[in-house]
């Protein structure tokens, strides 16, 4: 701990110096270094974030002011998401006095990995809108997805009413689920209807699990417990590593949608592997899956493949 | 902090701890008053499967304070929490009318076992910020808490989301377990 917080100090106080000298040496900068240096994906992205948030170069660090602007306000992925990328290449191309002909390659691979840091950052933006918006059962779109997520769950049993024990049956704690998204809003029946709606089988599948009568669990209050996990590893920067990995240029909504299905379908993998005595042990389980999803996001090179492939018996 | 100054106040029962047991039905906001005693954030909250367990702790003293789901299907485990609790801690949603009656009835199965005899009770009307919250009186007289002559009980108007009335409900609960 001692030595590692000391080597940490030594490295901070020595890297301008580490940097010019790689800098005379290899006659790159370090935003090329990475770029050339690290395979695509998290390593590069992360790479080039670490580097360009850590620039002491004025022009940059307003790169950097310009971009989070644009990605907080939702217009840096959409109309302007190529004019939003050129002006920090062109930036670091004059700044950082880089060839564009000779270094082609690094203006596409730095292009893609700045789209995906901010885009990134969007994306966190639109989860928290989505977050903050309360279920509010006047509202028809809401309802209407709400209904959407039954019959997709349960397409043979009609629903007889919008207020009725029913609900209880795909896991929502009482006659009407509106209650129940609490602090995770719209973002929770989103999530629960795109795992429904895009992996139909799989959902129906995870659903016929947790109705297991005695280490069974509620369907879909687990989901909005999981949907604030998948929450909190966008929110604190644990899902870099999967998102740059797996989305091929900027992370979407449709990526976080993805990545819950994942944490589904693998907590109810975990769940029956933790031999549950019954529903009291869901706070240790839950906990204990979330150190396993952490450590294995830790590791730059993880993407979550999504195999939804159901065991038909 | 309030609840600290609260807290520190109890540091005359020294390595003292306290079991609370926070029940009530699903929705009541017994989760959002269990991190506010914890000053944690209360804005990610989530319907509660199984139960939290947070310890406040000041200077020799430590209020375990467990939070039970309130959904139906999860009540028939709230017995296994029973034993050495010190207080009883009442959620009720007051704007909830409809379901008065369900958690009325609740609460007087609670008072009846016997693992809680004698157990002092908070009841805390949570939710007063709602505009149809019902107020404590109300409340009150619907669960009949004037006919309980077995054990001392409290209610407690609150909005645990604006951190209002807790600390009054606090400091009862400090004042009746010290004349324990």
């Amino acid at each position: 701990m001692y030595l590692g917080s000391l080597y940490l100090y030594a490295y901070w106080f020595l890297r301008p110096l580490i940097k010019w000298f790689l800098r005379k040496t290899t006659k790159l900068c370090e935003l090329q270094r990475v770029c050339y240096g690290e395979p695509s994906g998290a390593s590069r992205t992360l790479g080039v974030e670490f580097s360009l948030t850590h620039s002491k170069t004025p022009q940059i660090q307003e790169v950097i002011r310009y971009l989070n602007e644009r990605s907080e306000n939702l217009e840096f992925i959409g109309k302007h998401t190529k004019t939003n990328i050129e002006f920090a290449v062109v930036t670091v191309l004059r700044v950082k006095k880089i060839h564009p002909t000779i270094h082609n390659q690094f203006i596409k691979s730095f292009g893609r990995t700045v789209e995906q840091i901010w885009g990134y950052k969007q994306l966190n933006v639109e989860v928290e809108e989505l977050r903050r918006t309360a279920y509010d059962s006047s509202n028809p779109q809401h309802e209407e997805m709400l209904l959407g997520l039954w019959q997709r769950l349960n397409p043979d049993t009609r629903l007889e009413a919008r207020v009725t024990k029913q609900w209880q049956d795909i896991g929502f704690q009482g006659d009407d689920p509106k209650t129940d998204f609490r602090g995770m809003g719209m973002l929770g029946l989103h999530n629960l209807y795109y795992f429904s709606d895009h992996y139909q089988k799989a959902s129906q599948h995870v659903l016929l699990h947790s109705l297991h009568p005695v280490n069974g669990y509620a369907f879909a209050i687990v989901g909005i417990n999981l949907t604030s996990l998948a929450y909190h590893l966008l929110q604190d920067g644990a899902a870099k590593s999967h998102i740059f990995n797996f989305a091929k240029g900027s992370p979407v909504m449709r990526h976080f949608h993805q990545l819950y299905c994942y944490l589904f379908c693998e907590f109810d993998r975990f769940w029956f592997d933790s031999k549950p005595k019954d529903i009291m042990d869901f706070a240790r389980i839950r906990d204990d899956f979330e150190t396993s999803i952490r450590t294995i996001l830790a590791n730059p090179h993880t993407v979550f493949r999504i195999n939804m492939l159901v065991d038909t018996i | 902090m309030g609840l600290l100054a609260i807290l520190r106040k109890l540091k005359s029962s020294p390595d003292k701890e306290l079991r609370l047991l926070l029940l009530g039905l699903d929705n009541a906001g017994k989760t959002t008053l269990l991190k506010s005693l914890a000053s944690e954030d209360i804005a990610h909250i989530t319907p509660t499967q199984g139960f939290n367990i947070k310890s406040v702790q000041s200077e020799g003293f430590r209020l375990n304070v467990w939070d039970i789901g309130g959904q139906r299907k999860i009540r028939p485990y709230w017995r296994n929490y029973f034993e050495n609790t010190d207080v009883l801690i009442y959620v009720i949603d007051s704007a909830d009318r409809k379901r008065l009656e369900e958690t009325g009835q609740e609460l007087e199965e609670l008072l009846s076992e016997p693992a809680m005899s004698g157990v002092p009770l908070l009841v805390y009307a949570n939710k007063q910020d709602l505009l149809h919250a019902a107020p404590a009186s109300e409340i009150a007289t619907g669960l009949g808490l004037h006919t309980i002559k077995d054990r001392p009980w409290q209610i407690q108007a609150c909005s645990a989301t604006a951190g209002e009335g807790i600390k009054d409900g606090m400091e009862w609960i400090s004042k009746t377990v010290k004349k324990k």
